[in-house]
């Protein structure tokens, strides 16, 4: 994957190479909509509790870290496929 | 470190003119493009022979992971000499994430017994992780063209699939010590309706062999994601060629270099958790 401005337009040439990158393309653009979506849920209800409860924002930060940790994984795995895509199938 | 308080302005002053002659001097910089991908190929630094299958030669992530050995002994060597009642920056920093994984980790996931008993590998796997991950932001020169360059050891698939082969391996061994092999195994089972019965005892076989894989690919995934776009906002100057982009690209660069030390904390601190917690779950007394 070379990065300088000529290599980038004549990289996909073939209907193989475009319908691979853009496959790479879809995965690693919708697999984030999920967890994005997720995330969003997540700290919604943290803040909301925050604001209830103000005594027990260090337990619900740490709760937080977890759901942060847990989730993000699963678009990561989406850009994983991505990667598989664009640097192993050939 | 006190030694750092004491050294005046003139040798700050002498250190980046240093830095600056260094960087002037070493190689790199006469190329036009970047090839991103050719950071993460492996190309051997030393080549040993193989023994069978397994090849020998010395590689990136064997130094980076020989620097995070020698990073945990020197830590372990500095907190052991100096333990003082009024602690230095230092023993602050380092009592602070021992809290932590004792406290935060195992106490709070695992019950008292079991949390005394597995916090050698709980609070080891956090320090570990966390070294190798923080190593990971080192520039040290081994990328093409021995220019400087970024890896993290915990970037490699073989490295994380080692640690996660820990966890599950300490899992299972947990469990079966303490209920015995058979009764283990059938501690996985509900009490339930004839058919639904097997197939909860399905999905949870499914679910523990998905454990070795998603604590591994989580940690892996994470890191790689996160160098990854670092050698892109690196290349990036490359494709726009102007100097106004490049003061941008500067910035970006510094956040993002600042947001990987944040990721590099989170996911030791999930790797060390999400590992309490199967142990714990193993040990436990009812479903």
């Amino acid at each position: 994957m070379d990065v300088s401005a000529a290599t980038i337009v004549a990289a996909a040439t073939t209907t193989e190479t475009g319908l691979r990158l853009m496959g790479a393309g879809l995965a690693a653009g919708l697999g984030v909509v999920g967890p994005g979506v997720g995330m969003g849920l997540l700290f919604g209800s943290a803040i909301e509790s925050i604001a209830r409860q103000p005594e027990l924002r260090g337990e619900i930060r740490l709760n937080l870290f977890i759901g942060i940790g847990i989730i993000e994984a699963l678009a990561l795995y989406a850009l994983v496929v991505a990667l598989i895509l664009l640097f192993v199938v050939k | 470190m006190k030694v750092l308080k004491r050294l005046p302005i003139w040798a700050w002053a002498v250190v980046v003119l240093a830095a600056l002659v260094g960087l002037l001097l070493l190689p790199g910089g006469h190329k036009t493009t970047f090839d991103v991908a050719g950071e993460f190929t492996l190309r051997p630094i030393v080549k040993l022979p193989k023994l069978g299958p397994i090849d020998l030669s010395i590689t990136k992530p064997v130094v980076y992971l020989w620097i995070t050995v020698g990073l945990c002994c020197v830590v372990a060597a500095l907190i052991h000499r100096g333990l003082t009642t009024k602690p230095s920056h230092f023993q602050t920093v380092v009592e602070g994430l021992y809290e932590l994984a004792h406290d935060g980790i195992a106490g709070a996931v695992m019950k008292g017994k079991t949390a005394t008993s597995w916090f050698p590998y709980i609070g080891g796997a956090f320090f570990f992780v966390l070294l190798c991950n923080l190593a990971g932001l080192i520039p040290l020169p081994f990328g093409a063209d021995n220019q400087l360059a970024f890896y993290a050891a915990t970037g490699n698939i073989n490295v994380t699939i080692i640690l996660a082969l820990f966890t599950v391996v300490f899992t299972h061994y947990a469990g079966i010590r303490r209920y015995g092999p058979v009764g283990y195994f059938r501690s996985w089972v509900v009490p339930a309706p004839p058919f639904l019965k097997q197939f909860i005892f399905l999905s949870d076989v499914i679910s523990q062999i998905f454990r070795l894989v998603s604590l591994s690919v989580r940690l892996f995934a994470n890191l790689l994601a996160g160098h990854f776009i670092l050698a892109v906002f690196f290349a990036m100057l490359l494709v726009f060629q102007s100097y106004f982009i490049g003061v941008v690209l500067q910035v970006g660069s510094v956040a993002v270099f600042l947001f990987e030390i944040f990721v590099a904390v989170i996911q030791a601190f999930i790797f060390a958790i999400l590992s309490a917690v199967y142990i714990g779950s193993a040990v436990e007394e009812e479903h």
